[in-house]
């Protein structure tokens, strides 16, 4: 195992930089967010038919590229960094793992050739209305009865990210035998879905009432734990790349702007109140890519240490990202604070995305297990 | 997490252990004078078995390994606990000479560097030059030749057991700054060169400072020109400094698992804002090995270590003295116990870590100058129009 990306990987991470660039520049992320939908659909189907990223961590046999976990960090990282409104962290990050870590080949063969050429935008919903909100799948309450060699569900989750424009919904729902996954599709009867006001407006969220929506169980009745456990690994893993990539961009933001805001007759980055706020910052941001790397790593790896190095990078990056966010807005004073700098964006997707899979505090003991203190 | 290597590293890796397995000397003995003997000979064991100077040329006595085989090297001898090599600064004056020196002086000086049949020491801070160091004053006056150098140099480890010091002295005018400090090779022992320990604050003496009264120093023992010494302090070879980074990550895991098995002892643990505490310090010594295999990684695919080396010195040292300030809070009123105290816990190795580690954002450039360095010269910020040019 080599800690540094390959030619190809570097390649991989400059086409798309330079393309979200063009494509996902703040002025065409704010038109966007004022059509209301929250989701790019121009910037989804250039990501998918022309990158082909979709696919890009799904294996050949289901109509994916067949690369990993190293690939898609690089894609978390560059869209993290874009605040790209595509809701590819729903759709790959926690879908498409979920469906992979599911025992279910026939599901596999099914649902997945959808999500990988990008004309099936996905999601998974854990947590309830009402709940604690997070990823804690013990507090699940929403129930699954068999019904006709089918399956009906009834509850209401909420926190749903980009749970609107999902055409397939995995949802995680109690039966008598336990926890179960089930995919529901978007145009499902009994199935009501209204868009939450978030925090982040570049990553929508839903409510989600199911009443006796039928759907399709995903592996055993009761088994969807262990590979959920897997997959929300991935998952987390694959934010801390966003929140990364997020905070890189922060930085970027703040040391441009203070090379060229001039007060007392000089640039503010001469002074050094702002040069140290800098440092502390890239210090940061550094270890921030240290960590997703690392979490991004070990998943390929298949590496004992995956779970740990996953909550490792959960806890480090979403407070590495909120701090960094917040500082940016400081050095950028005034200006900062309006609506029309995307400071405030980045720090809102900082805030939400540290906050909406399990707060910094619930991963920190759950490392607190894994290391044994 | 692990690197992968090739099979000619891994050969490499069955040789020093071969040489290890053969050679390392085992535990160290007590008593200063008897440690410092241990760790000369084990020097010149190394030497004489060509297991030397890792990074440096082969025409110096060198290994003149490749970067990933200084890796294992590094490895390999942290594994093996081998004692670090005695003096300070090797890795600083020897690339100098090497790079910079006459033949003369690589011939009369690397040798008995690498087997420590000489000691060095730095001098280079003075009482007015610390981080602008720049100014400093020491001065070396020209008379036939020799220099002729009177001046005092602080915060010099090991001073008093080098044989020689290499010294940063003024040449130049008294405003001339970089512009006019010369390098040079002073021998320890002659005469006007005096010694004198420095009582710190951990209330041992860790330090020297050196007062040179009218030291006769050879022309021959300058390296690079007058007034050309500032630009080549800071020459290395071979990246040696990310080379050895991962054993800092590893060094500080075993801390990190020695404190933890210490707060379960103590049984404060069951408290979940002392446990997230601890957590936040596991997350931060693990990062720093992941920061360190990435700077390796790095230098092996591009030959240059890349952003994540330049955070490093910041990350680490804010890191360890963060730890022994948290260390000690677990103590309770223990903490508050010198370490001399026969109620001290673990012989008060907490305590006096955190009084030693107040040198980690101080020493080799204080935290607040590596700030500015990152700033500057890897966010590229403009420089304060205050500050003299660089």
């Amino acid at each position: 195992m080599n800690f540094s990306f390959t030619d190809e990987q570097e390649q991989l991470r400059s086409t798309l930089r330079r393309l979200l660039s063009e494509r996902a520049s703040s002025e065409r992320l704010r038109a966007v967010l004022e059509a209301g939908e929250g989701i790019d659909r121009t910037l989804w189907s250039l990501l998918s038919e022309q990158l082909g990223l979709l696919g890009l961590g799904i294996p050949e046999e289901y109509g994916g590229a067949g690369f990993g976990p190293v690939e898609t960090t690089v894609v978390f990282e560059e869209l993290g960094g874009a605040l790209a409104a595509v809701p590819y962290f729903s759709t790959v990050g926690l879908a498409a793992n979920a469906l992979l870590t599911a025992d279910d080949e026939a599901a596999r063969k099914d649902l997945l050739p959808g999500i990988a050429d990008g004309s099936t935008p996905a999601t998974l919903a854990i947590a309830e209305r009402g709940g604690d909100g997070g990823v804690e799948l013990a507090a699940v309450t929403t129930t699954a009865a068999p019904d006709h060699g089918g399956w009906r569900l009834t509850g209401e989750k909420a926190f749903v990210t980009d749970g609107l424009v999902a055409e397939l919904l995995l949802v995680v729902a109690r039966s008598d035998a336990g926890l179960g996954l089930f995919a529901v599709a978007g145009d499902a009867e009994h199935l009501a879905r209204e868009q939450m006001s978030p925090l982040d407006p570049t990553r929508p969220l839903a409510r989600i009432r199911f009443e006796g929506t039928p759907a399709r169980l995903i592996g055993t009745d009761g088994g969807a734990e262990p590979g959920l456990r897997i997959a929300l690994d991935r998952a987390l893993g694959a934010l801390a790349a966003e929140q990364a990539g997020g905070a890189a961009r922060c930085l970027d933001m703040a040391v441009e702007y203070a090379k060229v805001r001039e007060q007392f007759g000089r640039p503010i980055g001469s002074f050094q109140a702002i040069k140290h706020k800098a440092a502390d910052m890239m210090v940061q941001v550094e270890s921030a890519k240290s960590a997703a790397y690392y979490a991004a790593w070990a998943a390929a790896d298949h590496s004992s240490e995956a779970a740990l190095a996953a909550a490792l990078a959960a806890t480090y990056c979403a407070d590495a990202y909120v701090a960094v966010a917040a500082e940016n807005i400081q050095i950028h004073g005034g200006i900062g604070y309006t609506w029309e700098h995307d400071a405030h964006l980045y720090f809102r997707r900082a805030k939400s995305s540290q906050l909406l899979f399990g707060a910094p505090d619930t991963h920190r003991d759950r490392l607190a297990e894994l290391v044994g203190i | 997490m692990q690197l992968t290597w090739s099979d000619e590293d891994e050969k490499f890796r069955a040789e020093i252990r071969a040489f290890l397995a053969d050679h390392a000397p085992g535990r160290p003995p007590k008593g200063k004078d008897a440690r410092l003997r241990f760790a000369r000979d084990w020097a010149a064991t190394k030497f004489d078995h060509g297991f030397a100077g890792p990074s440096w040329p082969v025409e110096v006595g060198g290994m003149n390994l490749p970067f990933t085989q200084q890796v294992i090297y590094q490895q390999e001898m942290a594994r093996a606990r081998v004692p670090s090599h005695p003096g300070t600064g090797m890795e600083m004056v020897g690339p100098t000479i090497i790079k910079h020196g006459t033949p003369a002086q690589r011939e009369r000086f690397i040798k008995p560097m690498l087997r420590a049949d000489e000691l060095w020491a730095q001098a280079f801070s003075e009482p007015g030059a610390g981080s602008d160091l720049p100014s400093l004053r020491t001065t070396a006056v020209r008379d036939g030749d020799d220099y002729v150098v009177t001046g005092q140099k602080i915060w010099n480890s090991n001073a008093e057991i080098a044989d020689m010091f290499f010294a940063l002295v003024r040449t130049g005018a008294p405003d001339s700054r970089q512009h006019g400090i010369t390098y040079l090779l002073i021998d320890a022992h002659a005469p006007g060169v005096d010694v004198r320990p420095l009582r710190d604050l951990t209330g041992a003496a860790h330090f020297c400072e050196i007062f040179l009264d009218e030291v006769r120093v050879p022309v021959a023992n300058r390296v690079g020109a007058e007034n050309e010494g500032w630009r080549i302090t800071r020459t290395t070879l071979g990246h040696e400094r990310s080379a050895g980074a991962l054993n800092q990550g590893a060094f500080y895991r075993r801390i990190m698992d020695e404190l933890i098995a210490l707060a379960k002892e103590r049984g404060v643990t069951a408290d979940a804002g002392v446990r997230r505490r601890l957590v936040d310090f596991d997350i931060r010594a693990r990062l720093m090995e992941v920061n360190a295999l990435r700077s390796i990684s790095q230098t092996m695919v591009s030959g240059e270590p890349g952003p994540s080396s330049s955070i490093s010195r910041l990350f680490n040292s804010e890191f360890e003295k963060e730890l022994h300030e948290f260390a000690t809070d677990l103590l309770g009123a223990y903490g508050a116990l010198a370490t001399d105290d026969e109620d001290a816990i673990q012989r008060g190795r907490w305590v006096g870590g955190m009084l030693r580690t107040r040198a980690s954002t101080i020493g080799a450039g204080t935290a607040e100058i590596q700030r500015n360095t990152i700033a500057e010269q890897v966010l590229q910020l403009p420089r304060d129009p205050a500050m003299p040019p660089r």
